[in-house]
């Protein structure tokens, strides 16, 4: 739709830039932050590639957020979960809990990891990042309940998830956890670091819930059809 | 032949009666220059694990500390992100960089018989002055000497929970916590020492409680640490013990007193007294005994102290020269003294320290391994290494 209206309009070059708001003009580009698309000589870019560059020449391009950086180390996943963790707009503290966090699964994995035998010391898995995303990935769940009225009563109806809406689900389900059950005087980065760990082997309160949504949903299976009432 | 040309190099670098450890360095390097010489471990370890054997082509590689040594000589004294770092690694390894390197050389070249000359590292915040201490203090206790190490001179200028009267003098206040906690530490690192040294004065505690002369040091201490009221008259007492007895022709014993974040001793304190004035730091009596021993009026030993902007109260963050963080006081309580500069890391020493972490499996993310991700890794912490601790910690 988006394209479609850009096609009707005329090129041209607003005379006021919008910079704050997220909500522009469908005309204007996504800004393009990754440094391999720029180092790509002439003669590499195919045929789609040479058109984006001519018309990035003439239409105007969004501002990029602060979150995005050209940066080899940035996650797209991890500053999702940091934006889902923020409050009240302390990006900066959320930041630095995650960092801590990552840390924190690092020293405790390397320190098995030194502390093992030589043989058990390929199993540890020492990489904080992938003990996030085999955690995230472990907590989403495969199907969702939606509330579907018939007749007068609702009724809790299994439905299929998109993707984006299960990865959602399971950060949800991880903060709220983390946020909820833990002693008082824990600390958010030593408790997400022990939920995280705990679900990348498949342990936990947040995967207990995950499988609670999956056994309601197979105890409505009857209400599938009301999906299409 | 290579032995009678070894014991002449020892001859001109020992200058003092304990001979066992240099020797047994000097041995070690006839018994290599007989034999082939031993490949180093790799670029960035070194098998000399004794650090009067360091030379400048150690310089940029990880020496590894013995796990007794740390038990005993550093209860207190490293850094908080280095003890974590211990536990994580399962091992202690320092780097050998040039300001500990000067510093322990003109250690070695003492002479003992004129007054103790004053060391101050300096330094742009987290360089890496705290551990260019712990390195000299690591040489001063595998020589055997008395380490008399102060972890962190700001500790006794703040949040103080418990400050009584003096018992002794009723213009200064105690601290005993803080002196309690000193002395336990003191005990754990000199215990061969406490039962050698006598005690030349008597003192009296209370109207039943004394200690007579002649008695050892060890019961000094244990006095201080069973008697948390007086224990902080206990270290005045034992610091002017120490003063008075080193370099004199029957002790056999050399004094290292190392002093962390030495600013504070003359800086201001946030300790307020009843009505709510501030301390003064010659107020305190754990700070005015400690000032006494950094004088130059004792002989037999060394004063090896840092900076520190960190712990600081009432300095601004971007100072780091001793001018400016000592104030005018300082300045002239520790003139004259040798000040030693430490810069962030030379790109020789960043290449060790990334090695190293590679090594013990600390930088796990797989673009960190890159030589993209280390240029930005250079870029972020522009060498400074706490700052690349900090980064690397969650990549």
């Amino acid at each position: 739709m988006a394209a479609s209206i850009s096609g009707l309009l005329k090129p041209w070059t607003p005379r006021v830039f919008l910079v704050r708001w997220s909500r522009y003009n469908p005309y204007y580009l996504e800004p393009e932050v990754r440094k391999e698309a720029y180092i790509k000589p002439e003669a590499e870019l195919s045929a789609e590639e040479k058109e984006q560059r001519e018309l990035k020449a003439l239409r105007p391009i969004k501002a990029a957020t602060n979150d995005v950086t050209s940066s080899v180390f940035s996650d797209p996943v991890i500053s999702k979960f940091v934006g889902m963790m923020m409050l009240e707009g302390n990006k900066i503290l959320a930041n630095e809990i995650i960092s801590k966090t990552l840390e924190n699964i690092k020293r405790k994995q390397v320190d098995k990891y030194h502390k093992a035998p030589e043989g058990k010391k390929e199993e540890i898995e020492c990489n904080p990042y992938a003990i996030f995303h085999q955690a995230l990935e472990n907590c989403k769940p495969v199907v969702g309940l939606a509330s579907i009225q018939k007749g007068g009563k609702f009724y809790q109806v299994p439905i299929p998830l998109s993707d984006d809406r299960r990865r959602h689900l399971a950060m949800k389900w991880i903060i709220t956890e983390c946020r909820e059950s833990k002693h008082r005087r824990t600390l958010m980065y030593e408790k997400l670091s022990q939920e995280l760990l705990a679900a990348s082997v498949r342990e936990g309160n947040v995967i207990k819930k995950k499988l609670e949504m999956h056994k309601m949903a197979e105890a409505n299976r009857a209400y599938a059809h009301y999906r299409w009432a | 032949m290579a032995l009678q040309r070894l014991s002449f190099r020892l001859r001109q670098t020992v200058t003092h009666v304990r001979s066992l450890h240099t020797s047994g360095c000097g041995q070690q390097q006839a018994a290599e220059a007989v034999e082939s010489e031993p490949e180093p471990l790799s670029v960035f370890r070194t098998r000399e694990n004794d650090p009067a054997c360091h030379s400048e082509q150690h310089m940029g590689q990880y020496y590894t500390l013995p796990s007794t040594h740390i038990r005993t000589l550093f209860p207190h004294g490293l850094p908080g992100r280095y003890q974590q770092q211990l536990k994580t690694f399962n091992e202690a390894c320092m780097m050998v960089r040039k300001p500990s390197l000067e510093v322990i050389s003109y250690l070695k070249k003492t002479d003992f018989s004129k007054p103790s000359l004053r060391y101050l590292f300096y330094g742009l915040n987290g360089t890496g002055k705290t551990m260019s201490l712990c390195h000299t203090v690591h040489y001063c206790y595998t020589q055997g000497w008395l380490v008399l190490h102060v972890p962190d001179a700001h500790i006794w200028m703040k949040n103080c929970k418990e400050l009584m009267p003096s018992s002794y003098n009723d213009t200064r206040f105690d601290q005993p916590l803080q002196a309690s906690e000193w002395l336990r530490n003191f005990r754990i690192t000199n215990e061969p020492f406490l039962s050698k040294i006598k005690t030349k004065q008597r003192y009296v505690w209370t109207k039943r409680e004394s200690t007579e002369e002649g008695s050892l040091l060890g019961q000094l201490v244990d006095q201080g640490i069973s008697r948390v009221k007086s224990s902080s008259d206990v270290v005045g007492a034992v610091l002017k013990e120490l003063r008075l007895q080193s370099g004199q022709p029957e002790s056999d014993f050399r004094m290292a007193v190392a002093v962390d974040g030495v600013n504070g001793l003359w800086g201001r304190s946030t300790i307020k007294k009843k009505d709510k004035s501030p301390v003064e730091s010659d107020e305190l009596t754990l700070v005015y005994n400690l000032k006494k021993l950094l004088t130059k009026d004792w002989t037999g030993g060394a004063i090896i102290t840092t900076l520190s902007q960190t712990g600081s109260l009432y300095t601004s963050k971007f100072d780091y020269l001793p001018q400016e963080l000592l104030g005018e006081k300082g300045f002239d309580g520790m003139d004259p003294f040798l000040p030693v500069s430490v810069p962030n890391y030379s790109e020789k020493e960043f290449e060790s320290c990334y090695l190293y972490w590679m090594d013990r499996q600390w930088l796990q993310h797989p673009q960190s391994r890159t030589e993209e991700g280390k240029k930005e890794i250079i870029f972020l912490c522009n060498r400074n290494p706490s700052m690349m601790d900090r980064i690397c910690a969650s990549l």
